[in-house]
């Protein structure tokens, strides 16, 4: 449909306009994306010697090294597992917000305002909060104490790492998660009450199919955001969450190993695909 | 911004009018580009030796670019391989290392850098481009409300009354890497080249004490800002941090010894004023350089001849039975098993936190 | 009977409440009107008897039993919206099925069901397709099925046909008026179209300001309106203003007019439709009578609307619209025309002027 668009367009000479207008994008698009990511492709092929320095001339070294790792394995598997436990708790969190915001009769641009409002200020800057809210003789651990309960580790773990990473995701949530209700509508769930349905099986039958779209869109992103975030892991982690961000931070910022770096966001890139490919296929089942 | 045009005016003339004015007014003041660590380093290394440096050199100016970490340093200079913008880079021994192996840095002699004479003989390293330029070494902060002594020994680290109070950048860190060799040592462990095992299982005992294995913003800010009361880092910094927060941290060197760690100046290949840059390399070795910023910043002196004052002795580890004390490292060596070192850690120790 | 409402109100905070002190019954099988302009309070009847809307006060009962606290997925009501509200993500047979499911039949009864509803609907071939593949007329036939077959208790219609075209409109009455005779079922048809409530509603409430105006037979309700509202609201009609004499006569400007069963002092509104006004040629006139009442006026304006003669006459009263059928005969009279206007006694309605007021 599109493509037939453009051709006719370009038959009539307003494709060359079209073909000028996009071509900033294209070229903005080759500097600044597909030539990195060609170079990041090609660093992934070179090797490093164990002090650091990169070898001349590229092979797969540095890939069958990386493949034969299990350390590197579980390290994709936790990475995953964090990425979706994250977006699940945001998620669930989320939608009742978002449910409560696209009710809302009064003050419901307040309320999206409101939402949002966290982007306004920097992840670092709601992490270091965090950090004073959750931290050793943060706000938490002491009134827990106040109750005579022996706080857990709030920070420097999983934990820390999963609820940093929720809040600061929540908003891209909600975000999404408003945007697909888009097919909600009340007489529905109106209608399945004088069918029968109580509240939560209207809400397992026609709430919650009808937001899908909104929901997927939403996990889609905040499990892209929460795979490739590396500032909130390491300033909330302790240096106990290994993920594949953060110790592509390290090999790149630290050790200087740049291909195991590249190698590694290559994987995260194969990562992102094969969520997306999962997330067109069940967009495609629940459309 | 009429400013600006007009000085854009005046250069594209430049270009095809003035040329030979221009290469004169180059030739009298040349510029070179130093890129070393940012933060303290940067605000003190400016004042003791490159404003002294330009100074007694007014034909040379000199910028400072300052860097995060040694790695980023040399990050830098990999994307600028073809032109790069930096003359002088002073960084980690093991970093210099890596840089030399890839041809970013010109290996320097005695003979262009006549100054070099005057260095302990520890400064000249095998295989690295430049000369040590500061030494430091690994020491332990500690909260002062919480310790009525000051600690002695790094055994402070597995005592149990600092529960969750510790904080340890773990490897890769090269702190984390120095840990690893102390506790080797402590632990009776041997050769570190053989094996490091009985360091690792000793870290292994400490793990379930410490809070966080990679404090934010720093160390010495943990200590500092009462967010831990025991921590380990670098001197030179510990002793600075501990002067503008004295009511809350001080720094101990432990009788075990320590571990030294190693900054090196290096020229770098293809810069376009190399005699400049040798130039300020030479001073930046010189004794009055090196005394000036130890009494400043307490890195210790590579030159022999650098007159410092007992006060700035004490804070250092250039006394000599300090100096006796330490742990031999060499660090070319140990980067080539620090990958080793990580993974042994993540299994052994931090899994057990 | 088998639908009782009784003093029902609703009020939402401090304004004026949206129904009070309604209360009316239905036998089983009836079908039930409730008519009125919009805001008057009629779907918010609907839905307090459904359940989705709470009651201030009052009571609703269903074959005896109180339901008035009841949730809506506790009343067994057959409720179709007005946007007919299919759910947009279910086959038009999962959507006939899903009160089924509620109630846990059997999957195969289901089945047999659902296939049975449709047909009633005459929508045997769609059960696989999703309700956007489907026009306005057919979906609403499956709003219709699936709120059928549940077999609920009462058959709930909010403004059912309002979203369709006027021809569909007709069949469609026709056909929810023939379904609902063959199952019997009590149904409340919510409209603000009197001539379709007119059509098919046994009984007719007129509501007005959340308040019933009347309640009766389609006859009743155009022929014995209870209020000039009712009388308006049903179908076009004129006002005059009067004076009661003590003889029991009317006085209208300098004529007299004899009401049915007359008396009563002061001010007095009288209406009548126009299409049961006959006019004559002044002179033709014999004077009025106990069962006929005429009145003298000079034709104003005439309207051609093909199947009627809209005249507009001035008459000492004050102006009067007067409806006659036509023929294929020329106009009979033009603008300026002396005429009589002559009409039955019994079609003259009175209404003390303070209920008009």
């Amino acid at each position: 449909m599109t493509v037939s668009t453009v051709d006719a367009d370009a038959r009539s000479g307003g494709g060359r306009l079209l073909l000028t207008l996009l071509l900033p994008i294209i070229f903005v698009n080759v500097i600044a994306f597909i030539a990195p990511v060609a170079n990041l492709v090609a660093m992934s092929f070179r090797e490093a010697t164990a002090t650091g320095s990169m070898k001349e001339g590229m092979d797969l070294a540095t890939w069958s090294s990386l493949v034969g790792d299990a350390y590197y394995w579980s390290m994709l598997w936790r990475t995953i597992w964090i990425g979706a436990l994250i977006t699940l708790v945001t998620l669930v969190l989320s939608y009742p917000l978002a449910l409560f915001v696209s009710r809302a009769e009064k003050a419901k641009a307040l309320l999206i305002v409101l939402c949002i409002s966290p982007l306004l200020i920097s992840a670092v800057v709601r992490t270091y909060g965090w950090m004073v809210i959750l931290g050793d003789q943060g706000f938490l651990p002491a009134l827990l104490r106040s109750f005579n309960v022996t706080p857990p580790r709030l920070i420097n773990s999983q934990l820390g790492v999963v609820i940093g990473m929720t809040e600061i995701l929540m908003p891209y949530m909600i975000l999404s998660l408003l945007s697909g209700f888009g097919k909600l509508d009340t007489t529905l769930e109106q209608a399945a009450e004088t069918l029968g349905a109580g509240p939560l099986t209207v809400f397992r039958r026609i709430v919650l199919p009808l937001s899908m779209p909104g929901v997927l869109l939403g996990c889609l992103l905040c499990f892209v955001l929460a795979v490739s975030s590396f500032i909130t892991p390491k300033m909330l982690g302790g240096g106990r969450v290994a993920l594949l961000a953060t110790e592509i931070y390290d090999q790149a910022i630290v050790t200087l190993n740049w291909p195991v770096a590249a190698c590694l966001s290559v994987l995260i890139l194969i990562v992102f695909g094969t969520a997306l490919l999962f997330y067109g296929q069940l967009s495609k089942i629940v459309e | 911004m009429q400013n600006f045009t007009r000085r854009k005016v005046l250069a594209l003339g430049a270009m095809g009018v003035a040329m030979p004015w221009v290469t004169k007014a180059s030739a009298q003041e040349r510029k070179i580009t130093v890129a070393a660590y940012s933060d303290i380093f940067e605000d003190i290394y400016k004042k003791a030796v490159i404003e002294p440096f330009m100074k007694a050199n007014p034909g040379i100016r000199v910028d400072y670019m300052g860097m995060p970490t040694s790695a980023q340093n040399l990050g830098m200079l990999r994307a600028q391989k073809a032109a790069p913008q930096i003359d002088v880079c002073i960084m980690d021994v093991v970093v210099a290392k890596a840089g030399g192996d890839e041809g970013i840095y010109k290996p320097v002699t005695a003979e262009q850098l006549p100054v070099m004479k005057q260095l302990v003989p520890a400064a000249i390293i095998e295989g690295v481009p430049g000369p040590a330029v500061t030494f430091d070494t690994i020491v332990m902060m500690y909260a002062l409300s919480k310790f009525p002594t000051p600690p002695t020994s790094w055994k402070e680290l597995w005592n149990k009354q600092h529960a969750g109070r510790i904080a340890i950048d773990a490897p890769p860190n090269l702190l984390g890497v120095g840990l690893t060799l102390i506790a080797n040592k402590l632990a009776g462990g041997g050769d570190y080249r053989q094996s490091i095992d009985k360091g690792i299982q000793l870290l292994g005992e400490m793990a379930p004490l410490v809070q966080t294995w990679d404090p934010k913003p720093n160390p010495y800010a943990a200590v500092a800002n009462g967010v831990v009361d025991l921590g380990i880092g670098y001197n030179a910094r510990a002793q600075t941090i501990s002067k503008q927060n004295a009511d809350r941290m001080a720094v101990a060197m432990p009788e075990e010894g320590s571990i030294a760690q190693i900054n090196t100046i290096n020229l770098v290949n293809g810069s376009k004023q190399p005699e400049a840059a040798l130039q300020f390399m030479s001073y930046a070795l010189s004794a009055e350089a090196q005394a000036t910023f130890t009494e400043a910043l307490y890195y210790v002196p590579t030159n022999k001849g650098a007159a410092i004052s007992e006060e700035a002795r004490k804070k250092t580890a250039a006394t000599p039975e300090r100096m006796a004390r330490m742990i031999d490292v060499d660090w070319i060596e140990v980067a080539k098993f620090r990958d080793k070192i990580t993974e042994q850690w993540r299994r052994n120790v931090i899994s057990r936190s | 009977m088998y639908l009782e409402v009784e003093s029902l109100e609703k009020r939402y905070g401090h304004f004026a409440p949206s129904v009070s002190d309604l209360s009316f019954s239905l036998g089983q099988g009836e079908l039930l009107g409730l008519l009125g302009p919009s805001g008057c309070g009629k779907t918010t009847t609907l839905r307090m008897i459904s359940g989705l809307v709470q009651a201030t006060s009052g009571k609703i009962k269903v074959g005896g039993q109180d339901v008035t606290r009841l949730p809506t997925y506790r009343r067994n009501m057959g409720v179709m919206f007005q946007s007919y509200a299919l759910f947009p993500h279910m086959t038009i047979a999962e959507n006939v099925a899903f009160g089924l499911q509620m109630r846990k039949a059997r999957h195969a009864d289901i089945a047999k069901r659902v296939e049975s509803a449709l047909a009633m609907v005459h929508l045997s071939g769609v059960a696989e397709r999703k309700p956007r593949e489907l026009s306005g007329g057919q979906q609403q036939r499956v709003a219709l099925a699936r709120a059928l077959v549940i077999e609920p208790d009462i058959l709930l219609l909010d403004e059912p046909l309002s979203n369709l075209d006027a021809k569909l409109r007709d069949n469609m009455r026709g056909e929810i008026r023939d379904i609902q005779q063959r199952l019997r079922m009590t149904t409340v048809f919510v409209t603000h179209d009197q001539t379709e409530a007119m059509a098919i509603c046994d009984r007719i409430i007129v509501m007005n300001r959340g308040k019933l105006e009347q309640i009766g037979t389609p006859h009743d309700i155009y022929e014995n309106p209870a209020t000039p509202m009712v009388a308006e609201f049903v179908g076009r009609i004129n006002r005059l203003e009067g004076q009661w004499r003590s003889d029991g006569a009317i006085a209208v400007g300098d004529s007299l007019l004899q009401v049915k069963d007359g008396g009563g002092t002061g001010r007095v509104l009288i209406m009548i439709r126009p299409h049961r006004i006959d006019l004559g040629a002044w002179g033709t006139a014999s004077a009025g009578s106990a069962e006929e009442n005429t009145i003298a006026g000079t034709i104003r304006h005439v309207t051609y609307v093909g199947d009627t003669f809209q005249y507009e006459v001035a008459t000492t009263g004050g102006l009067l619209q007067v409806e006659k059928a036509t023929s294929s005969m020329a106009d009979p009279f033009q603008p300026g025309d002396a005429v009589t206007l002559r009409w039955k006694t019994r079609d003259t309605l009175t209404f003390s002027t303070e209920i008009a007021g």
